[in-house]
């Protein structure tokens, strides 16, 4: 979670516009999503790895990393879809026949869980490019140009922020526990975990009302009222992605 | 001099039924450095949230410049305008991710434009030494560039008075050194200041009037030289004597500085002030 977000403030692609990476990433999953063939979410998935890994420079190992996390729940999930149990012989079923009952694959389900299993894949690595080259801040501003309510907005941003602030939180008190040996048996485990969530309540309501009085002498008036960076367009990036995508949908009305 | 900040007979007590601020009386006039010296629970920031509009007094009353505050939205906004407080935890200032945008916030709540608000956020980046840190994720930063980052936040906004609560809690010594350096320069620009702390030797160098408090109450008042030579004052607030004006003592009533030697206010003037001996007198 940490090193992901300061990839996003730091990486090649961070000075790129983010509208532009937002554009880029959203077309191509919408490509993802509609191309009918699993060859188009294999290549995504190749072209994404290599834009986050190679153009914007965040080690392969990470990204891998990142990468096996989606694909452990995929895994499992396109299993179950590629196995067929049936009583009827059907065509092509092949597998384990106990009482009756055959438990195998037929082709089609091979196929249809590659799809699955691609298309996630596909759709998983488009926004883990946007999540990796571009930090919350520059979607937040891409979103407040697209006219998405500024209550929402509001909400992400003290979310995004107090997320760390929490967790910086959770760090203290877990520490302060372990220190005089809250997690030393298992019983007294639970009792530490049921008083690190209650004081964790508390404190969080007390910083809210904290934040809310530093935000009122500030001036605050029921919007957070923000400057925007302001980057420049880069022609670049924005033709190789627009050929990138081209090519996809060219090759999705072909194929 | 007419005050700028005026309050009078001020009592409030919290719902829990802490009485924080007992008849409260005391004026911050425009230009100066105010300290206000008290232990924990004095009533300090509380008394800070009445100068801001934050809370309202349950008795007395709050001035400004001369008028009464009313409560009015606009009269509010107007003088938060003029009055900015820099809290003690940073991590309750800041809510944006983005440093710039987080002292982006105050100036644009002024209704100013977009060109001038990104005038005063590299202003203000600069006066707290910070232009570096301008696209660091505020998470990321120390506590001591936090703090940076809320002080920033408050003087782009340009008020008149800035309110700091104790603002060298927590910080290590150089960044507290730099920290009392900024406000100095702030200081020089006009603006008035007031500060709370617990630290004397702070107080005392750097303040040109000071106010004790105690239990909801103010105790005591005036520079700092009238302040730290009532003994039975420092006694009831639980406050020690700063170390330059205990060596300074030492050091008259021993005979090394003359008695006509004049109070220093610094360090540097205390050393100075020491004679040299001749080497003959060293040697035996």
């Amino acid at each position: 979670m940490f090193r992901l977000d300061q990839y996003a403030y730091n990486n090649r692609l961070q000075k790129v516009h983010p509208g532009e990476k937002v554009a880029f990433a959203l077309v191509t999953l919408l490509i993802v999503l509609a191309a009918p063939r699993p060859l188009i979410a294999a290549l995504v998935i190749v072209m994404m790895a290599g834009a986050a890994t190679v153009i914007a420079g965040i080690p392969f190992r990470f990204y891998l990393k990142l990468m096996l996390v989606p694909f452990s729940f995929l895994a499992a999930s396109a299993t179950m879809i590629a196995l067929t149990i049936s009583h009827q012989p059907q065509a092509g079923l092949r597998g384990v026949t106990i009482w009756g009952w055959t438990l195998g694959v037929t082709p089609e389900g091979l196929y249809l869980a590659a799809r699955v299993l691609l298309k996630s894949l596909g759709a998983t690595a488009c926004l883990y490019f946007l999540s990796l080259t571009t930090p919350v801040v520059d979607i937040l501003a891409v979103l407040r140009r697209a006219r998405v309510p500024a209550l929402l907005l509001d909400l992400i941003t003290l979310t995004y922020r107090f997320i760390f602030v929490l967790l910086a939180t959770v760090n203290d008190t877990y520490t302060a526990q372990v220190s005089r040996l809250g997690y030393a048996s298992l019983c007294s485990s639970y009792r530490s975990l049921g008083q690190l969530a209650a004081s964790l309540f508390i404190k969080t309501y007390r910083r809210s009302q904290e934040l809310f009085t530093a935000l009122t002498a500030r001036g605050y008036q029921e919007e957070l009222v923000v400057l925007e960076t302001v980057y420049p367009f880069s022609w670049t990036f924005l033709c190789l992605g627009a050929l990138f995508d081209l090519f996809l949908f060219f090759l999705m009305l072909l194929t | 001099m007419a005050p700028l900040l005026e309050a009078v007979k001020l009592s409030f007590t919290y719902p829990d039924g802490t009485r924080a601020l007992q008849n409260v009386t005391l004026s911050i006039p425009p230009g100066k450095k105010i300290a206000v010296l008290g232990p924990n629970g004095a009533g300090k920031s509380t008394l800070f949230l009445h100068f801001n509009g934050i809370l309202r007094p349950q008795e007395g009353c709050i001035y400004f410049a001369g008028n009464r505050i009313d409560y009015s939205h606009k009269a509010l906004i107007n003088l938060r305008r003029q009055v900015g407080i820099v809290f003690q935890d940073p991590d309750s200032m800041l809510f944006s991710a983005s440093v710039r945008q987080e002292i982006s916030f105050g100036p644009l709540n002024l209704g100013l434009a977009r060109d001038e608000v990104a005038q005063r956020v590299e202003a203000a980046l600069v006066a707290t030494g910070i232009a570096d840190l301008r696209d660091k994720p505020t998470h990321f930063l120390s506590y001591g560039q936090k703090k940076r980052v809320a002080i920033a936040s408050v003087l782009a906004m340009e008020p008149r008075v800035i309110i700091f609560d104790e603002p060298t809690a927590y910080l290590d010594p150089r960044s507290t050194r730099e920290v009392m350096a900024l406000l100095a320069d702030i200081s020089r620009q006009g603006k008035t200041i007031i500060l709370s702390t617990h630290d004397v030797d702070i107080a005392y160098t750097w303040a040109d009037y000071i106010y004790i408090m105690a239990r909801g109450r103010v105790i005591g008042a005036g520079t700092p030289a009238e302040i730290f030579c009532d003994a039975a004052l420092l006694e009831t607030a639980d406050l020690a004597r700063p170390w330059l004006l205990e060596v300074y003592e030492d050091l008259k009533n021993k005979g090394w500085l003359p008695a006509t030697a004049p109070v220093p206010q610094k360090k540097e003037e205390l050393l100075g002030l020491i004679p040299y001996r001749s080497r003959s007198i060293l040697a035996i």
